[in-house]
């Protein structure tokens, strides 16, 4: 992807992308189809991780808990509500706990928050485990009613363009400054009249939202919807690494690296899945080590993005 | 419940306690020392435990008498994987915090990594072997002996570390590393050589930590991850950078979990141990015993 054009006109680029790619169902084979869609489910993911997180230098690991948030909401609702608003449903419940968990977190730091976003994830894993087991008296939930598949891809692709969307207007926003302004230096962002803990908390419900809408919208592509696979702690590793890998300071790096990561994904996971994580440690280890800002910083290393 | 009923549920839970206590201490010289928190941690553990089921059933003989080669193995191995892995995230980062991000996920990458090639070499499959498992009588409770040579193990070696690191200069440079890194380099401690060895210490003790539990519970490649969460729980009770801390920490841990267990249900233990962690982390983040 051509990392300066993306830059100097994004908002051409993002409708232009999304037009292409929404005709894809029906240009495309089923195989291509699905693999554009994992790919658009991650940028939705790392997008949204990075308006967050990369601007306030956060590291959370709580992108699992609100992806399976969002799907366990599906679960639900979906025999009983209309389909956009299951899809708001799951966006509405990741976010409300996102601010309770923001609440209760935003004020650490560092590895502190990072390690008690895992934590916490788990906890509500394991929260939802058990009162499945002892209350609903299940281990998994099974869909019945599914959308169409073009449904589905377009609705993702919705949630992917939207959060594209959203990270350019922040950025542009006063509201993205005061995010920037946080990630710089917390103090003297405070210092300059920036309310820190809302703008932390607004930022952590968006990212929230987004993970959430995504996660109530690739739920029904697995039919069985268990705690373990979609509050699988990988997805939230994997949002994380693309975005880092991308580079969380920009939108075109997550971007690149999850179309990158999305087609290693499909092409070498199912065939080698033991080879596929050795891979994907190597590359998180060499890519801490010798690319700490991600792909972006290539580019702009050449000068041809604006920081 | 009769009273040998509750002693042996409280000589249980510091079993598992006095394991907590060693893995943790790992951890803790790892992220106490050098900021590295290393969340693959308990993929060393996995390893020195594999390492001790190979050597036995290729050679047999006693699994204690690897129990050194083990360390001393996983030792070279950590001071390797810190010269290849953090040395140069430390000489890239621009300051403590920088560091402590990027050096998250290259301990998030080494999980992947270790972890899978394991599970490339071994496969999936649960692996054990018999070691000292006919229960003993002791003062009217039941033991398998494999336990109690874990447990006074696990205890030996805590206690060493703690004394290590009071009484000799070795501990005196460890410590004063631990209080002001800064401070330390400027009397003369040399921090290139005291961080890969101190790293490797840490990755001995998980080998040696699976190795002993190698000898009374079944291993497999994902075994690992749970005793890292468990390790970051228990330096979290005991305090980052605080070893005696670690050792009380593990202990207690241990305890809440058989009771918790046994007064709610054994598939709440995670979640216990979680709800545990949580809440110290949100309320004394400094740890139980911070003054």
């Amino acid at each position: 992807m051509n990392l300066s054009l993306f830059s100097s006109r994004p908002w051409l680029w993002l409708a232009a992308g999304t037009a292409l790619a929404a005709a894809l169902p029906w240009l495309a084979s089923e195989f291509i189809a699905s693999v554009v869609l994992s790919c658009l489910m991650y940028i939705a993911l790392a997008v949204s991780w990075s308006t967050f997180c990369g601007a306030t230098r956060y590291l959370s690991l709580a992108t699992s808990a609100f992806f399976g948030l969002g799907a366990y909401s599906t679960a639900m609702l979906v025999d009983v509500l209309p389909w956009p608003l299951v899809v708001l449903a799951g966006a509405a419940v990741a976010t409300v706990v996102a601010v309770a968990m923001g609440a209760a977190v935003l004020h650490l730091r560092g590895t502190y928050f990072a390690v008690l976003t895992f934590g916490m994830t788990e906890l509500i894993r394991h929260a939802v485990t058990f009162v499945e087991k002892q209350v609903s008296g299940t281990v998994g939930r099974v869909l019945m009613v599914v959308p169409s598949e073009a449904t589905v891809y377009l609705t993702v692709l919705l949630i992917a363009a939207g959060a594209i969307g959203c990270a350019l207007w922040v950025r542009r926003s006063r509201f993205g400054l005061a995010l920037a302004g946080i990630g710089a230096d917390e103090q003297r962002a405070q210092t300059l009249g920036v309310h820190t803990r809302n703008a932390k908390l607004a930022g952590f419900a968006l990212t929230a939202a987004f993970a959430g809408a995504t996660g109530a919208a690739m739920a029904v592509r697995w039919t069985y919807i268990e705690p373990a696979a979609v509050f699988s702690p990988f997805i939230g590793f994997q949002t994380v690494l693309i975005a880092l890998i991308g580079g969380a300071a920009s939108i075109g790096g997550p971007v690149a690296a999850a179309v990158v990561f999305s087609l290693l994904a499909e092409t070498l996971r199912l065939q080698l899945p033991y080879a596929y994580m050795v891979v994907l440690g190597l590359l998180l280890i060499a890519c801490v080590i010798w690319l700490p800002e991600g792909l972006a910083s290539l580019a702009r290393r050449k000068g041809r993005v604006r920081p | 419940m009769t009273l040998t009923g509750w002693a042996e549920l409280l000589a249980g839970g510091l079993i598992t306690g006095g394991i907590y206590a060693v893995v943790a201490i790992g951890l803790n010289l790892q992220y106490g020392l050098m900021r590295i928190m290393n969340i693959s941690h308990g993929e060393f553990l996995m390893l020195g435990a594999f390492l001790t089921w190979w050597a036995h059933t290729t050679w047999g003989g006693s699994p204690l008498a690897f129990l050194p080669v083990v360390f001393l193995a996983l030792l070279v191995l950590g001071v390797a994987v810190h010269w290849l892995c953090f040395r140069p995230v430390a000489a890239r980062a621009p300051n403590v915090d920088v560091f402590e991000a990027r050096s998250l996920m290259v301990g998030f990458g080494l999980m992947f990594l270790v972890q899978n090639v394991a599970l490339l070499i071994w496969g999936g499959d649960l692996r054990g072997y018999d070691y000292l498992a006919e229960p003993v009588q002791l003062a009217g409770m039941r033991f398998t002996p494999n336990k109690l040579v874990l447990f006074g193990v696990a205890l030996v070696l805590s206690a060493a570390l703690i004394v290590l690191l009071k009484a000799t200069l070795l501990g005196k440079a460890v410590r004063a590393l631990m209080q002001s890194p800064m401070g330390a380099q400027l009397v003369g401690i040399d921090t290139k050589r005291l961080h890969p060895l101190m790293f490797g210490i840490g990755l001995g003790l998980a080998g040696v930590a699976g190795g002993l539990l190698s000898m009374a519970y079944e291993i497999s490649p994902s075994m690992g991850e749970p005793y890292t969460v468990t390790a970051l729980i228990v330096i979290t009770l005991g305090g980052f950078g605080s070893i005696a801390g670690s050792l009380a920490g593990g202990l207690l841990l241990g305890l809440v979990e058989a009771l918790g267990m046994y007064f709610t249900s054994p598939s709440l233990k995670m979640l216990l141990s979680y709800a545990v962690f949580i809440g110290v982390l949100m309320w004394r983040p400094n740890g139980l015993f911070a003054r």
